[in-house]
């Protein structure tokens, strides 16, 4: 298997984009990522685009739009789809691509374009994320099955709707200092526990957002990326697990299976553990999600994940940073980019180029994106060049 | 009674009379004649074995709350403008939703109506049963025992 990097970011501005088709939106992405990796889109060999809904983007092909768009006819262009977990199966495709040795430089590209169907139609199209046929009867949303997680944890291990708000705080501050963010709004425990109920116990700030947005990277193979990059950023370890369909049929309510199985061989991949991990962005959907993921990715003890935010252990200059660019929670969760944007955010990281919210000295990095409830999680771990 | 009155989006399966079955008053599961595995909701096929030939038996509804939430803000399909969230009030007003553990480990969706969603403890003891609706739909309720 050949060496894989991260040789080019692009970030598209994330929000409600009414003034931005999905094409227009990948355009912005794919404009900025050839600038940064400095090599024209002609020497790029194939493409990879994570696109999560078509109900979305109301297409059969949504990603032939973005590929004509584009215009990177006739080289091939491979769609991949994994609900919120797309951009980072868009990534690993891509990474397959390369290490494979098929091509040399490879376009990963996630898109999302989610507001132009009303907010109770987008809320529709997510709950049946879940089981269709068994769930969705039962008025199944997303952030309903997160309450059912947050319920199940809560009973537990006794965490609190204070320590979930402490995670919005937090996200919500890194979002007000990340210009691509969705929301740049700083907002503090009160305001977070007073919001109206989306699910119990989930508050609106509990929930990450409905957005509009797209991520671009590039990858290169070890001579390629030696060639053109000053600052490549390495695959390290790469692993996609699954889990059942149903949130009912899981072993447990207050983990999820799939995250630490993908966590296990992906450490393995890397020959690290998550102590030497220096920065992490992780599938904060909602609050819960993330304090399930801090256990789930062995940053702390099972059931402890409340009092690692509430100790304030995962700002920049804590014990593990988690989703210093403000996660999903607050620069939103555009399905078919988040897994890329979550690379780039540690891509910068790993460079030095993340300014004020630079983690000192960063070597590792880990992104943790999940699909649907946890039916597909997919953990990769990059190493600076 | 057709499958689409219980799952209201999918109409076509092998285990269309679970709906059937519903509306007679019976929880339906699916057990495989071959290794044994039992699945709820039902299935046609055991994964487990591969094997095709199962067999139907009901289930008693009685067991423990997993977990529960009470969803605020509906998806489409149960917005206002469709036909009401089941046992909700005049006003509009959601009805808790959780998962109970029956016999076998088996687990079963189902709405708890008539209940303070913060008076609901996982752990409680709740029996799943039928419920047909007004409008002909037939749905599954869990009920303090």
């Amino acid at each position: 298997m050949k060496k894989v990097a991260i040789v080019g970011i692009g970030h598209g501005k994330f929000g409600v984009r009414s003034d931005a088709s999905l094409r227009e939106l990948t355009f912005e992405a794919v404009k900025a990522c050839l600038e940064d990796a400095g090599v024209p889109l002609q020497e790029v060999e194939s493409m990879v685009t994570g696109i999560a809904g078509d109900e979305f983007s109301i297409a059969l092909q949504p990603s032939a739009q973005v590929h004509d768009y584009i215009g990177f006819h006739p080289k091939p262009n491979f769609r991949v789809e994994g609900a919120c977990a797309t951009g980072s199966m868009a990534l690993r495709t891509g990474w397959m691509n390369v290490a494979s040795g098929l091509a040399d430089l490879v376009l990963v590209v996630g898109v999302e374009k989610m507001t132009e169907v009303p907010t109770s139609v987008a809320t529709d199209i997510m709950g049946r994320g879940g089981d269709a046929t068994w769930e969705y009867p039962f008025g199944t949303t997303f952030p309903g099955y997160y309450a059912m997680i947050a319920n199940a944890h809560m009973a537990e291990y006794g965490t609190t709707e204070e320590q979930l708000a402490m995670v919005a705080v937090k996200n919500h501050y890194y979002g007000s200092l990340n210009p691509f963010a969705h929301l740049q709004k700083r907002i503090d425990v009160e305001k977070a526990l007073t919001s109206f109920t989306v699910a119990y116990p989930l508050k609106l700030f509990d929930c990450s957002l409905i957005t509009d947005g797209a991520a671009a990277v590039i990858l290169a193979s070890e001579e390629k990326a030696k060639a053109i990059s000053k600052k490549p950023v390495w695959f390290e370890g790469l692993a996609l697990a699954t889990d059942t369909l149903m949130i009912g049929e899981r072993e447990s309510l207050t983990s999820i299976k799939a995250s630490r199985e993908a966590a296990r061989i992906a450490y393995k991949m890397a020959g690290i553990g998550p102590s030497e991990v220096d920065v992490a962005t992780v599938h904060d959907c909602f609050t819960i999600a993330e304090i399930v993921a801090y256990e789930d990715l062995g940053f702390c003890e099972k059931g402890e994940g409340g009092k690692l935010i509430a100790a304030k252990e995962t700002y920049v200059d804590g014990k593990i940073p988690v989703n210093v660019d403000g996660g999903l929670k607050s620069k939103g969760h555009p399905l078919g980019a988040t897994g890329v944007s979550m690379a780039i955010e540690i891509t910068k990281q790993l460079r030095g180029e993340a300014e004020e919210r630079q983690v000192k000295n960063a070597e590792i990095g880990l992104t943790h994106n999940v699909g649907g409830t946890g039916q597909v999680v997919a953990v990769h771990i990059f190493r600076r060049g | 009674m057709e499958f689409k009155n219980f799952s209201l989006a999918i109409g076509q399966t092998k285990v269309s009379r679970f709906a059937h079955d519903l509306a007679a008053g019976k929880i339906m599961s699916t057990l495989c004649k071959k290794c044994g595995k039992k699945y709820y909701p039902p299935r046609a096929d055991c994964s487990a074995c591969m094997s095709s030939e199962m067999e139907w038996r009901p289930l008693n509804g009685e067991g423990k709350l997993v977990t529960f939430t009470k969803i605020h803000v509906p998806p489409e399909h149960f917005g206002i403008r469709q036909p009401l969230m089941p046992f909700s009030s005049v006003q509009f007003e959601p009805c808790p939703v959780g998962i109970v553990e029956v016999e076998g480990g088996l687990r079963i969706m189902g709405w708890i109506p008539k209940i303070d969603v913060k008076k609901i403890k996982i752990g409680m003891k709740l029996k799943a049963s039928p419920q047909i609706l007004p409008d002909g739909k037939v749905t599954i309720v869990l009920e303090i025992i």
